[in-house]
């Protein structure tokens, strides 16, 4: 199974709404993800935790970020800039997963090299898919990795 | 009758012969007949008395005979019957009835009638049986019988019948010789008056004369005729000699008739005279060519036929002129505004009068008529009333003035802005109005109005009658008389205090409304960003109900209690509901926020292609049809026309009826604007709701047809949004059709 084996991908989750991750996680282990989830729940620690300031020390980057947009202090966007600024963060693959379907999100994180900008749907099965769409970024992730060597 | 007729055609001397003569034989024949029947009636009484007296006379003289019996004495006296030739046979019977003595005449034959019981007289066609008594002494002693031959009045009636034809034809023959003469005496000189009638008018001798032979009734015709003769003798005579001096005096009015129809036919003025009767005896080439008919058919017309004219207001016929003249006797000009109905039915505005024509003797001949087209005159005029009204209408002050500066005129423009009447300034300098710096540009502008400028809309201070001084924008013109002289100015003033101020409050106006714009703009705004940011955020929970309901079901399926389901399925159903508004309103609100203001052109064929492939569905179960004509290429945001046309289409299939939906989509280029109607079979709607359907969320049928009611909304503020107008037209079971328009600079060239 991708994502399973001998390595643990270590997620970093975004999101200031535990309903949310919890679905997140349940997504993922229904996709069979076999991973370590970071979760943080405002912008000010996502961006200390990116910077390796505060309590997260010199943390190495994750495998994954899942960001979302919506957050109190500093939003997702600023996150995001925040990290295609920093040397190690610069090619770590970001999901967003925005609660907003608009055009105008999506614009705003546009250049910022996102890897997918999921929707939180409203519907259970529907966001159970979104453990398979994370899985297919990781495989695409390590696949890049083995090429690069 | 052809014999009444023949008679009636005879001449009189047949008449009058045949009358006589008739008269004549009728008479004779009449009372001849009459003579006869009274002498054959006299002769048959008198034979019977003396046949009575003769049987007397026998039977007396043979009384003895028959009382002694002795046939010898009675035959003696029975034999003195021979001197009665007419007696054929008598006998003499006793009492028994046999016969006594008997006598026949010569010859005869015959026997004795039987005897009958007393005085008795028998008539036969041919004979008379007579029968007496023979008494002695009071006792019947026998019977005498005569039998008499009537054979006697038979010629007597001939000879007498023969006499009275012998009588007429004699008369008759008297009767026409005398008739004859008579006709002479009658006819002869009734002739002779016919003759000399046939006389005169052949040869036109009226000295002829009748002869008189009589006295009588035809003496006194021939006296009349004569009589009737001389006169026409004498009217004759002076005919002729009347004839000759005519000749002369028609050579001379032959020359003065060409003189005056020369003068008539050219002078400018149209010219009709009538005769007395009112009949056209005359009109001029002007006259004709203004009445529009030819000259050939105007003679002899009455004037009102050619002549037809109408009150220019009422159009009520205006009475002949020349009916007025010959009533009147006098000369008459007509009304103003008489109009002159053309033969071809134009009409012309005339002048005219009238006059009578009289003889030497002062009789009235005739009339004559003279009248002119006035159309030129009327129009100058009307261009002058005209003028002269805008002038006096006018608001601004129009003031006319000599080259010396004194006012000449002066309208009610002047006297609103100045203050002073007419009356009061006319013939006064023009510096009474003067304000404080005129009377430097004064003299500039008179030199240069003498040169013939015109200075336009100047500015300068005036001063009112009551002294105040009023802002005014002038123009001044030079005034030229006919030979082309500069005889004064005209000087147009316009108040522009008024205007100014007018200026300056437009200016406020404008700002505060600018104001309230931008205002309106900002809350419209603050609106449309609180209906985003609102159903925005609001998803957020409701997508955490939503799928946790959904958690809860599918993991407590099984062992939970069924109303605790059924409230979990209450909870997940009202998600899901707001979830639909949510997500509507959003849609709605986006419109008007635009998100992204990126128009770009957009091929509405495409647009409904794609239309009908998220449609497909309900296409394919609802066995809907849809036809529509070539769509433009709009500039647009292609999502808000694939919801347009998705909520327009979706609802026709949605809001059907029995039948299969049939769906037709249609373009119509207007002045100004794309007309685009989507019209549908389905189930209508009613008028009342008409103007509801497009309020959000309004919806008019309940959870059977799934729907929040933001559809049409929807479609209403993409149609404004882009300056168009949305409406439906439908009829309650008869489907609907959606219109919306577009303006025509929504369209670009389709690039195919």
């Amino acid at each position: 199974m991708l994502g399973g084996g001998d390595h643990k991908a270590r997620i970093l989750v975004v999101d200031d709404n535990p309903g949310d991750v919890e679905l997140l996680r349940m997504a993922l282990a229904e996709a069979g993800v076999n991973c370590d989830l970071t979760v943080l729940d405002n912008g000010r620690e996502a961006l200390e935790f990116v910077q390796g300031r505060g309590r997260f020390g010199a943390a190495p980057p994750p495998d994954l970020v899942i960001l979302d947009l919506n957050l109190p202090r500093n939003d997702g966007t600023e996150i995001l800039e925040a990290m295609r600024a920093t040397e190690s963060y610069a090619e770590t693959p970001v999901a967003i997963l925005s609660s907003s379907s608009s055009s105008r999100e999506q614009a705003k994180v546009e250049g910022l090299r996102v890897k997918r900008f999921i929707v939180k749907p409203p519907d259970l099965d529907k966001y159970m898919r979104i453990g398979v769409i994370l899985r297919e970024v990781l495989a695409e992730e390590r696949a890049r990795g083995i090429a690069e060597g | 009758m052809p014999g009444a007729r023949s008679f009636a055609d005879m001449p009189i001397k047949q008449k009058l012969v045949s009358t006589i003569v008739v008269t004549t034989a009728a008479a004779l024949l009449l009372s001849g007949a009459g003579i006869l029947f009274a002498d054959a009636f006299l002769f048959q009484r008198y034979l019977r008395h003396d046949l009575a007296v003769l049987s007397s006379i026998v039977g007396d003289n043979s009384t003895a005979a028959l009382a002694f019996d002795d046939p010898h004495a009675a035959g003696e006296t029975l034999g003195t019957l021979r001197a009665r030739t007419h007696v054929i046979s008598a006998c003499i019977y006793r009492a028994d009835r046999t016969i006594l003595a008997s006598y026949r005449r010569g010859g005869a034959s015959r026997p004795c009638p039987p005897a009958a019981a007393g005085d008795e007289v028998r008539a036969t066609q041919s004979s008379l049986a007579v029968s007496h008594p023979i008494v002695l002494q009071g006792r019947r002693i026998g019977t005498l019988v005569l039998l008499y031959d009537l054979g006697e009045i038979g010629e007597r009636t001939r000879l007498f019948g023969l006499t009275i034809l012998a009588v007429l034809l004699v008369s008759s023959v008297i009767a026409f010789l005398l008739s004859s003469t008579l006709r002479s005496t009658i006819t002869t000189p009734i002739l002779q008056l016919a003759h000399s009638a046939t006389a005169v008018s052949t040869t036109r001798d009226y000295s002829i004369r009748a002869r008189k032979s009589s006295g009588d009734e035809l003496g006194v015709l021939v006296d009349a005729f004569n009589e009737m003769l001389e006169g026409i003798q004498f009217r004759d005579s002076g005919l002729r000699k009347a004839l000759i001096d005519r000749g002369a005096a028609l050579a001379e009015a032959e020359n003065a008739r060409h003189f005056l129809e020369t003068t008539l036919g050219s002078i400018g003025d149209a010219v009709i005279s009538t005769d007395i009767e009112g009949s056209v005896a005359f009109a001029n080439p002007v006259a004709l060519a203004l009445v529009g008919w030819p000259e050939s058919e105007v003679k002899g017309k009455r004037l009102e036929e050619v002549f037809h004219i109408v009150n220019e207001f009422t159009r009520s016929a205006v009475e002949s002129p020349v009916i007025k003249v010959l009533r009147e006797g006098a000369i008459v000009g007509l009304a103003n505004h008489t109009l002159l109905i053309r033969r071809d039915g134009s009409e012309i505005p005339i002048d005219d009068s009238a006059a009578p024509i009289r003889d030497a003797s002062g009789t009235i001949q005739g009339t004559v008529l003279v009248f002119r087209d006035v159309t030129e005159r009327r129009r100058a005029e009307e261009v002058t009333r005209r003028l002269a009204s805008i002038v006096e209408s006018s608001e601004d002050a129009i003031i006319g003035q000599d080259l010396t500066g004194m006012f000449t005129s002066w309208n009610r423009g002047a006297e609103r802005i100045f203050g002073y009447s007419a009356d009061e300034i006319i013939g006064r300098s023009t510096s009474v109005i003067a304000g404080a710096e005129q009377d430097d540009e004064m003299p500039g502008i008179l030199a240069r109005i003498a040169r013939g400028e015109r200075i336009e809309q100047f500015q300068g201070l005036r001063r009112t009658k009551s002294g105040k001084l009023v802002d005014v924008s002038i123009t001044v013109s030079p005034i030229y008389d006919e030979l082309g002289r500069i005889v004064g100015a005209s000087k147009i003033a316009r108040d522009i205090t008024e205007q100014v101020r007018s200026v300056e409050r437009l200016a406020q106006l404008n700002a505060a409304l600018q104001r309230s714009n931008e205002s309106l703009a900002r809350s419209n705004e603050d609106l449309e960003r609180f209906a985003f940011v609102a159903s925005h955020d609001l998803q957020e929970p409701l997508r955490m109900i939503t799928i946790y309901s959904q958690l809860l079901v599918k993991a407590y399926t099984g062992d939970a209690d069924p109303r605790a389901r059924m409230f979990i399925e209450y909870i997940s159903g009202g998600a899901r509901r707001m979830q639909e508004l949510l997500a509507d309103l959003l849609a709605y609100a986006e419109i008007g926020a635009l998100v992204d203001d990126s128009r770009s052109a957009t091929d509405l064929d495409l647009v409904l292609a794609e239309v009908k492939q998220n449609l497909k569905a309900a296409i394919d179960e609802s066995g809907a049809q849809l036809a529509a004509d070539p769509l433009p290429t709009v500039i647009a945001h292609r999502a808000q026309f694939i919801a347009l046309f998705q909520n327009l289409i979706g609802n026709a299939i949605k809001y059907r009826s029995a039948d299969p939906p049939r769906i037709r989509i249609s373009v119509q280029d207007e002045t100004g604007q794309i007309r685009f109607s989507v019209a549908d079979n389905g189930i209508g709607i009613e008028a009342e709701y008409l103007e509801k359907v497009f309020v959000p969320f309004k919806r008019l049928h309940g959870k059977q047809i799934p729907g929040t009611g933001i559809g049409l909304a929807i479609c209403q503020r993409v149609v404004e949004h882009y300056g168009g107008r949305i409406w439906v037209e439908s009829e309650a079971g008869h489907g609907s059709t959606f219109i919306f328009t577009l303006p025509a600079t929504a369209r670009v060239r389709k690039e195919r």
